[in-house]
């Protein structure tokens, strides 16, 4: 528990220290915002370093760098659809995203059922989740989301200990076609097999990775 | 404890901080020992969170916050306490999270501010000294003819730090008679939360349309336009007939009678130039201003708000001083909590570098202000700005698409409370 937080706390020191560093050398303007300016102002939907209170605001502290900058970059050109992302991602550069795909990277992650708030989110069902683990192994998600999700690599997120909330919306938008949600052809196949209930129970089971 | 001692301690085991050591124990003496003695006063979005930012950015810098009450009662969402489906529990904060951070809690009023001697004195008496002092006292209200203390009570604003007097308009919404209209006095601008009002009006139109069916919202305002307006009112023509004769809401704009002359709270009536509106449940928000401390010490102009230096929010007119929050002049960034989080963020690390000794690096800003139209629709307008030659320029964002398919502003709505649930967590644990 304490361990986490002065990991955290190290985090966040070592941004700024090296923030000030580079405004050292040259002018404030031309230096441009740190990482950890820029960063911190996505918190108060993301949470502190990119842990989200939930219930489902997307946790995005500790996803991996390139599918963050490749993700900003998209709500930005408008080729994945969002709520909000999609307004907010236009107000940055190309520059600015990817300090801010690396400044998250490097926080880290914390699944949604070891936060406090956890309690009084959207509650993981058992059962549905016995069956998620099930539909997910025969539909084949997990030769990407390996380990019940809680895998990631350059392009695909960690799923696994995501919020509930979050991948319920994501399932619904998935298994809207007219959304054209960025996708590997392989996982569209397999979403396209599957119904909205199935994926819901996947969701169930994926948030319950801790 | 010795300079070079403190330093040793806190390097041999960061971990000192973090357990609250510092600050809370130390004596004056190691207050001096530190890179600098920051006081805020004002444990809201904005005190709080650059309390905690700036423990989190330099754990050898002191800070002390300043805040009159215990808990602190969200604004954000206080609006659907008054429609009836939330706790007013749910929106109460206290301050254990902050001490964790090393933070150095005085509950007390801070009654007054010397920008000379460097000091501000609470109530009690003492005097404490800072490097740099932040001040985030929110708002006050100007003075309505016929509204004291006293008729505050019976006509509630709600529109403070919420609690007891959101508490008093629920009940008093609840008690009203089946037919009686919910009247909502709107403020001039400028003013926190600019769709709040509207958001209000929107959940009462939302609980009188489930339990009194015969009722409406009235709103008299002074505006002719708000804040998220062709938002709202598409909202409220699908939801609550407006513009019908049937309507829930009646919003009556400055050039048609809007403007209030005077309220009397023994009658229950409102005054307008042309018309006098009585019930039994009276919601005024009233003009605003800074918060009286920031008056008081003089940190304002003749507009009442404060102006500040944007790549710091220090003060146009005292140094040292840096205001943020709604007391601020931030423009075009609107009075609200995500603004004065992302203000209080700026100030944090501004303070952070010239304790430091360093020039303060470039900021960036954001806003973001959900609404409900409903509890399952949600809007919102969101922003990201730069400072740009000296002043702040919006340089992104929008508001939710008017056309926005249900399924969106069902998600929205959503995303609402989960705004709240993370912006809280990083205001206060
Ligand atoms: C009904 C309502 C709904 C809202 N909805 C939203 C929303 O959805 N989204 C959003 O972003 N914003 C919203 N807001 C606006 C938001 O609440 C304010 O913009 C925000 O609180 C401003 O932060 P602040 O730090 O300036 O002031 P506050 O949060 O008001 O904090 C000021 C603190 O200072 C303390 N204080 C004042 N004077 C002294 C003194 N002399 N000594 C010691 N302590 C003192 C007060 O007790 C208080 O705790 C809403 C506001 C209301 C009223
Ligand atoms: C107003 C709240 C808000 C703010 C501020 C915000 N986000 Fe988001 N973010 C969301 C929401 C909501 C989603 C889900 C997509 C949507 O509907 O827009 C999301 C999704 C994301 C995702 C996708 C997560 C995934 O698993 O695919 C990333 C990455 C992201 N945001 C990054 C950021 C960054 C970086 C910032 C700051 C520059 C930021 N966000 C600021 C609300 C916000
Ligand atoms: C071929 C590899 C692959 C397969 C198979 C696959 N996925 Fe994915 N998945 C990805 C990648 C890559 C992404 C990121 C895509 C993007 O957003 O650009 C992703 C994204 C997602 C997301 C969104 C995560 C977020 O944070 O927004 C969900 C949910 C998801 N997958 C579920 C599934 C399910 C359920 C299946 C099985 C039916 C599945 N995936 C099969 C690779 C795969």
């Amino acid at each position: 528990m304490h361990r986490k937080k002065i990991h955290m706390l190290v985090l966040v020191g070592g941004f700024v220290a090296g923030g000030l560093l580079s405004g050292s050398t040259a002018s404030a303007a031309e230096a441009g915002a740190t990482a950890a300016m820029l960063a911190n102002t996505c918190a108060g939907c993301h949470g502190t370093n990119g842990i989200s209170g939930g219930p489902a605001m997307p946790t995005i502290g500790g996803l991996p760098a390139n599918y963050l900058k490749t993700v900003m970059e998209q709500f930005k050109d408008g080729s994945r659809p969002s709520t909000i992302m999609g307004r907010l991602a236009k107000g940055y550069s190309d520059e600015e995203n990817a300090l801010l795909a690396d400044a998250f990277s490097k926080f880290k992650w914390e699944s949604a059922q070891s936060h406090p708030n956890s309690k009084k989110a959207t509650a993981i069902d058992p059962a549905l989740a016995a069956k998620g683990a099930e539909l997910q192994a025969s539909a084949k998600c997990d030769k990407c989301h390996e380990d019940g999700g809680v895998f990631q690599d350059d392009d695909t997120p960690r799923v696994g200990g995501q919020w509930l909330d979050y991948l319920l919306f994501k399932m619904q938008d998935l298994k809207n076609a007219a959304l054209k949600v960025p996708q590997p052809k392989k996982m569209e196949t397999a979403i396209e097999k599957l119904s909205l209930e199935d994926l819901t129970a996947i969701a169930h089971f994926y948030a319950s990775k801790k | 404890m010795s300079m070079l001692n403190r330093r040793g301690f806190v390097k041999l085991s960061g971990a000192a901080a973090l357990v609250g050591l510092s600050a809370a124990t130390v004596s004056r003496k190691g207050f001096a020992a530190a890179k600098g003695h920051v006081v805020v006063i004002g444990g809201g979005y904005g005190g709080a969170i650059a309390a905690k930012y700036i423990r989190m950015a330099d754990p050898g810098i002191d800070v002390t916050l300043i805040e009159k009450n215990e808990f602190y009662y969200s604004g954000p969402l206080s609006n659907w306490v008054i429609a009836g489906f939330r706790d007013i529990e749910v929106q109460k904060w206290g301050y254990e999270g902050l001490k964790k951070h090393g933070v150095k809690m005085v509950h007390e009023e801070a009654t007054g501010i010397d920008p000379a001697a460097k000091t501000v004195t609470t109530k009690s008496g003492a005097k404490i000294k800072y490097d740099r002092l932040i001040v985030s006292p929110g708002v006050d209200f100007k003075p309505v003819e016929g509204y004291d203390a006293e008729a505050s009570e019976k006509m509630p604003h709600a529109w403070s730090a919420a609690g007891p007097q959101t508490v008093t308009l629920t009940k008093q919404l609840m008690a009203m008679r089946d037919g009686d209209p919910f009247v909502m006095v709107a403020p001039p601008d400028p003013y926190r939360c600019p769709p709040g009002p509207y958001e209000r009006a929107s959940l009462v139109a939302h609980y009188l349309m489930k339990n009194k069916p015969k009722s409406k919202v009235i709103i008299l305002d002074p505006k002719d336009k708000f804040s998220k307006m062709g938002l709202f009112t598409g909202g409220w023509t699908k939801l609550y007939g407006y513009g019908t004769d049937k309507s829930l809401i009646e919003w009556i704009p400055g050039g048609e009678g809007g403007k209030v002359a005077r309220v009397d709270a023994k009658t229950m009536t409102v005054h307008t130039e042309m018309a006098e509106f009585k019930s039994s449940c009276i919601n005024i928000i009233p003009p605003q201003k800074a918060g009286a401390i920031a008056e008081m010490a003089k940190l304002t102009d003749e507009s009442g708000w404060c102006p500040v230096h944007f790549e710091t929010f220090e003060s146009k007119i005292h140094k040292d001083i840096h205001v943020i929050g709604d007391s601020s002049v931030a423009s075009p960034m609107p009075k609200s909590g995500y603004a004065a989080n992302s203000e209080a963020k700026v100030a944090a690390a501004a303070i952070v570098a010239l304790l430091n000794g360093q020039k303060p690096g470039e900021p960036s800003y954001v806003n973001t202000c959900y609404s409900l139209l409903s509890p399952t629709s949600g809007i919102s307008v969101a922003a990201v700005y730069k400072l740009v030659e000296g002043k702040i320029k919006e340089v992104g964002g929008g508001l939710s698409a008017g056309d926005a398919p249900d399924f969106v502003r069902a998600q929205e709505a959503v995303y609402n409370e989960s705004w709240y649930q993370s912006i809280m967590a990083d205001t206060f644990s």
